[in-house]
């Protein structure tokens, strides 16, 4: 893989986190993170680790797409979510979310900025070292999303592109070693029983107070 | 092995027993009654042997580690053994007592369950061995006596119950710290090596003196000295044999009993004499001794009356301890026994008017003596010897007090000696005028609160057995004060022997 | 003979598994069997602890060209013991739980897997020795804790179990980020290898920053602790119990070993995570107080009691040794004291709370006299949280004024003060209420006799723990402080 060819993929890892976390169409949001999950596997192919290509295809793009799409879906008796999200966003309520979305980021901005002055990474040329910039947009993108919405789908959905910025991250820092692919792979799995889990109990949690937030009494 | 056997199993009589009571269902009236029985003769007859295997040389010890450089120790040594006798004996009348008094009354298996236990921390502050021993029965009592304050559970008892919890939960806290501070400095002291501390430099003296009126200041809660005596007017919603155990057996008697082993077993009466402590000590004492006299001047309640002479009468062995030298030393020793064995008489004969006529103001009892005569008998006892009238044991405290406080140059303790006597007869006499020579109903004047008929006798014979046997006890410690085994004769012992060289 | 010994370990530590999926498939009735199976497990520990007293057991494992390491020492094993014996209490509490409280509710078998899951979860942070495996470990924990409180299946369970599930995500990425940053700097996951190159400086620190607040999230310490309550207030008991004794401990397990390889002289932020620890007493104390409901009392006790394990760090850091070895004496021996005390304590008012049909603590007028063993277990129980004598909760707390005051650290002694006034004041709320005797009579229903007597025994444990406790310290201390 070619520097360029990194960039290319991180800036359109970017865009399609974009659409993924703006779009109030939940189900065009969902189909955007397939997608983003498919260029994260395509990613990892041509970082030379197809194994993870495979895990993050399967796991991340096929399993969490299922899981996140079977929520907007007709299964079971259950009744259907709205398609659309019409809760307000959350805005500049809830300082903490913010302080917290802050601090993680003002914290990896400096690590980072460390890291590369301790000269111990290689510095230029490196493919791996030029997906960090669009790992850490994706993680602020994740990040602000996670604290601005309050639709449940939604915030699984910033958890999902949140945890990809991380694996970015860690991939670009350390390299696709063995340590690496053993994080991310116990990290897609975590991030899909964490979405199944957090879908399965978003239906009910409709099902049984029509309700789509934390919060109680804030319907949809 | 007899040397660890019996320390062991005098504190597990009443624990097991206590767990036997709560596992038996509340209507096993009679296995309760047998059990509490048996339980505290045996732990009489273990206690008494040990007392003869003392005074023939052996000892009783166990003890294990518990922490690196800190141990649980349990030792029997004549002072304690002395505090347990005490505490043994009048278990065995108070347990007759409560039986008597709680007839048909709700509650009986909590009660009489949390009562175990209660008498299981005070045999275990009387043997532990050090002061994290000591510390770990000191709580033990004040979660188990609670339950008994808050016994009736009425607003009024559940309040006293809360108000006795802050008060002594705080006082562990100090104390807890205090001790902790001087195992830091000092390391885990066995009661009775005074050497330790004696070595000190006088760099470390100011430590040393914070040390101890920290202790002092959490010992002071329970023993009910001014100004953390609050707790213990209060606490008399309690049941009355529930008070006898308060005042006269086991929570203000464990205080006391903390500041004797401070002062004799950790500190050493000369290095707290070094330090100026003993002073201090006598002037505390003698301050609680004349408010709480005054106190209970003013008070209308018979058994508020008593607790005021409680927090005064307690204070009279800390001036004990206060006064250096043999003299004062025995006062206070001798006084731990003396006013137990008159303070539980009185609170007895308070529980029996209460129960068989329903008095409870000073002012009903008008004639009372007419009605019942051998309980009057035994309050009169008692409230003499507390006045300290020749020859009941009152007058041996307070004459050793007197001598005491002429061997230690301390002459203006026999002015509060004076005082506080003026002042007990004060607030005792007019008592007994009422009891004896006021006309009442049974002179045909008025009319008695709420009377019942609980017994062949004046009163149930469970009620008034206990109250006689103390009084009794009272009169022979004073008359027969030369005999061994005696509370006079055992505190000069132990003064002799351990604290003198 | 070591050979032996990891087979040993490996299989007490996976056994869980298929125990739990047994339970699952097997009707209701033969889950006594199981519990009875799994019994034999803290046996195996028991044989294992002598044999890592002298030196750890260690290891690791070949997956492709991973290689997982792992650790077992005396503090490990003794925690694994921990483990074991109070997951089989709940466990063997959950039979009749079931019986008394949920007869009928087919989602409890659902329960079984779940703990097998969690016991494996624990005992593989017990034993991890690199970072991965942590992960791994920790991730299963959270998932499995989050199933667990998630099967009531009422809303406002699964509204506390989404919020937790979300938190404990986030909480799981902020720890990813840390070790990414720790790995991109130091090339290595493993713990002994992590220790050897890495040098306290700012990425390190920032990593650890993130990892503390991932696990600290997870730890629900103050104040992260916002999603504890609700959870608890809406769980069955046995996952309460199991999950306010054990699932937090877990996190704070790792933050410490962690900071103790990488930060062990940061002093500054050790305070900072000493003044958390010192607000979560009060705080946690505070709320207890004022709580209406039984089982929120007992939640928030334990945000009050992790603050006390907090106090380590600031003690541990830059301290004389014989500070530093009864600090951590003492936070171990609080952790174990704690988790008995702490199921319990949840299983005696879970208890209390099925026999009246009432969980707020005005209902529980009366109970005195018609429930006595269960208050009974509350209040052996609460001896140990308000560290009175001679239970665990008590040695412990003596060991720590010992440490605070031999190294001058004088405001633990004032919190450790306040924390147990106020533990004392929301306990004696409690036991107060029970003893009121003017009340409407309630009906109280029967309960089995197991499920009064496995809390009774956990509490007595607590508390003659404090008696013993020279046996696992003496053990503590010869594997050192390391």
């Amino acid at each position: 893989m070619t520097v360029s060819l990194a960039w290319a993929l991180g800036g359109l890892l970017v865009i399609l986190a974009c659409c993924c976390l703006l779009d109030r169409q939940l189900r065009r949001a969902c189909l955007a993170f397939i997608v983003f999950a498919l260029v994260m596997s395509f990613t990892w192919w041509q970082l030379g680790v197809p194994w993870l290509a495979a895990a993050e295809a399967l796991l991340g793009s096929l399993l969490t797409g299922a899981a996140l799409l079977h929520a907007l879906g007709r299964a079971g008796d259950v009744p259907r979510l709205p398609q659309r999200d019409a809760t307000p966003p959350r805005g500049t309520e809830a300082p903490a979310h913010w302080l917290a979305a802050l601090a993680w980021l003002v914290l990896a901005g400096l690590a980072l900025a460390a890291l590369l002055r301790s000269g111990r990474l290689p510095l230029d040329g490196d493919v791996e070292l030029s997906l960090v910039p669009f790992a850490l947009l994706v993680m602020v993108l994740g990040l602000w999303a996670f604290a601005h919405h309050r639709h449940l789908l939604r915030r699984l959905l910033a958890f999902n592109i949140l945890g990809s910025g991380v694996f970015l991250l860690l991939a670009g820092l350390a390299g696709p070693g063995p340590e690496v692919q053993g994080l991310i792979l116990v990290g897609l799995a975590v991030a899909l029983v964490g979405s199944v889990l957090g879908v399965l109990l978003l239906r009910r949690l409709y099902a049984l107070e029509e309700s789509v937030t934390l919060e109680p009494g804030a319907g949809p | 092995m007899s040397g660890a056997f019996f320390p062991i199993a005098t504190l597990s009589t009443s624990l097991v027993a206590a767990a036997i009571i709560f596992l038996l269902p509340e209507g096993a009236l009679r296995a309760r009654t047998v059990l509490n029985l048996a339980a505290a003769v045996l732990k009489i007859g273990l206690v008494a042997w040990m007392v003869r295997g003392l005074s023939q040389g052996q000892t009783y010890a166990v003890e294990f580690p518990v922490l690196e450089g800190l141990a649980f120790v349990l030792r029997a040594d004549a002072l304690g053994i002395m505090f347990a006798g005490l505490s043994s004996l009048l278990w065995l009348f108070t347990t007759i007592y409560a039986i008597g008094y709680l007839e048909d009354s709700p509650n009986r298996r909590r009660f009489f369950g949390f009562f175990s236990l209660c008498v299981a921390s005070t045999l275990g502050i009387s043997l532990a061995g050090n002061l994290f021993t000591f510390l770990i029965f000191y709580e033990l009592l004040t979660l188990s006596t609670y339950p008994l304050v808050a016994h009736r559970g009425t607003p009024k008892a559940l309040a006293a119950a809360t108000l006795y919890l802050r008060f002594t939960l705080t006082a562990g806290l100090v104390l807890m710290i205090g001790m902790v501070a001087l195992h830091t400095l000092a390391g885990d002291i066995r009661f009775g090596q005074r050497e330790i501390l004696a070595e000190f430099g006088p760099e470390q003296r100011g430590t040393l003196i914070a040390i101890f009126w920290v202790l002092i200041a959490g010992f002071g809660v329970k023993a009910g000295l001014v100004p953390l005596h609050g707790w213990l007017p209060r606490a008399m919603v309690a049941p009355a044999p529930v008070s006898a155990l308060l005042h006269a057996v086991a929570v203000v008697k464990a205080g006391a009993f903390g500041i004797v082993r401070l002062v004799y077993d950790v500190y050493g009466a000369e290095l707290s004499q070094a330090l100026g402590l003993l002073t201090g000590l006598a002037v505390v004492a003698s301050v609680t001794i004349l408010y709480a006299s005054l106190r209970a001047l003013a008070q209308v309640e018979l058994k508020r009356r008593l607790a005021f002479s409680t927090v005064s009468q307690v204070s009279y062995v800390i001036l004990g301890i206060g006064l250096f030298g043999p003299l004062g030393t025995i006062a206070a020793l001798s006084h731990l026994l003396h006013q137990g064995l008159m303070k539980i008489t009185l609170f007895f004969c308070a529980g029996n008017y209460a129960e068989e006529l329903g008095i409870h103001r000073i002012d009903e009892l008008d004639g009372a003596g007419r009605r019942m005569p051998l309980t009057s008998l035994a309050f009169s006892v008692g409230a003499l010897g507390m006045i300290g009238l020749p020859p009941l044991v009152g007058f041996l405290s307070k004459w050793y007090l007197g001598t005491g406080a002429v061997q230690a140059g301390m002459p203006w303790v026999i002015a509060v000696l004076v005082v506080s006597s003026l002042l007990n007869a004060a607030y005792f006499l007019p008592v007994l005028y009422r009891l004896w020579f006021c006309p009442g109903p049974d002179h045909g004047v008025g009319k008695w609160p709420e009377e019942r008929h609980l017994g062949r006798f004046e009163t149930s014979s469970w009620l008034l057995l206990p109250a006689l046997a103390t009084a009794l006890f009272s009169v022979m410690a004073g008359l027969l004060a030369g005999l061994p085994f005696t509370p006079l004769e055992w505190a000069t012992r132990v003064a002799n022997l351990e604290y003198l060289p | 003979m070591n050979s032996a010994a990891s087979l040993l370990l490996w299989l007490a530590l996976v056994a869980p598994l298929p125990l739990g999926l047994l339970a699952w498939l097997k009707p209701p009735r033969r889950m006594r069997a199981v519990v009875l199976a799994a019994s034999a497990l803290p046996l195996a520990t028991l044989w294992l602890l002598p044999r890592v007293g002298e030196g750890a057991l260690q290891g690791s494992l070949a997956l492709g060209g991973l290689s997982l390491h792992w650790r077992l020492d005396a503090l490990a094993a003794l925690l694994l013991l921990l483990t074991q014996l109070v997951l089989l209490a709940s466990a063997a509490y959950a039979v009749g739980h079931r019986r008394a409280a949920l007869s009928g509710d087919v989602s409890h078998a659902r329960f079984w897997p779940l703990l097998g899951g969690l016991a494996f979860a624990l005992g593989l942070i017990w034993v991890a020795a690199d970072l991965l495996l942590l992960y791994a470990g920790l991730e299963l924990m959270g998932l499995c804790a989050v199933g667990m409180m998630l099967l009531p299946g009422k809303a406002e369970a699964i509204r506390a179990g989404l919020r937790y599930l979300i938190y404990a995500l986030v909480g799981s990425l902020a720890w990813l980020l840390g070790v990414a940053l720790l790995l991109g700097a130091w090339g290595t996951l493993e713990l002994a290898g992590l220790a050897a190159v890495a040098e306290p400086d700012a990425t390190t620190r920032i990593g650890m920053a993130l990892l503390a607040g991932g696990l600290l999230l997870k730890a629900a310490i103050f104040p992260l602790h916002g999603w504890l309550v609700p959870v608890h207030a809406s769980a069955w008991t046995p996952v309460s119990a199991v999950h306010g004794a054990l699932v937090v401990k877990a996190s704070f397990f790792i933050l410490i070993t962690l900071w103790r390889l990488l930060l062990p002289e940061a002093i500054t932020a050790a305070w900072v995570l000493g003044m958390l620890g010192a607000s979560a007493v009060l705080w946690g104390g505070l709320k207890a107080w004022r709580a209406d409901s039984l089982k929120q009392v007992v939640a928030w006790s334990t945000v009050g009691q992790l603050g006390y394990l907090m106090l380590l760090f600031p003690l541990l850091a830059g301290t004389a040794a014989s500070v530093a070895a009864m600090a951590w004496q003492a936070t171990w021996l609080q952790l174990a004291g704690h988790a008995l005390a702490k199921a319990a304590m949840f299983m005696a008012a879970g208890n209390l709370m099925l026999s009246t049909g009432a969980s707020r603590l005005v209902d529980l007028a009366g109970t005195s006299r018609r429930l006595p063993l269960s208050l009974m277990t509350f209040g052996i129980a609460a001896v140990t949280l308000m560290g009175l004598p001679p239970s665990a909760g008590f040695t412990a707390k003596w060991l720590l004024l010992q440490a605070s005051l031999e190294s001058g650290q004088w405001p633990w002694v004032a919190v450790l003060v306040l924390g147990t006034l106020l533990t004392a004041a929301y306990v004696f709320r409690v036991l107060r209420c029970s003893f009121v005797e003017q009340a409407p009579r309630h009906e109280f229903h029967p309960l089995p006799r197991g499920m009064d007597l496995i809390p009774l025994l956990l509490a007595l444990a607590a508390v003659g723990l404090g008696l013993v406790a020279e046996w696992p310290l003496a053990m503590l201390r010869q594997g050192g402080v390391s």
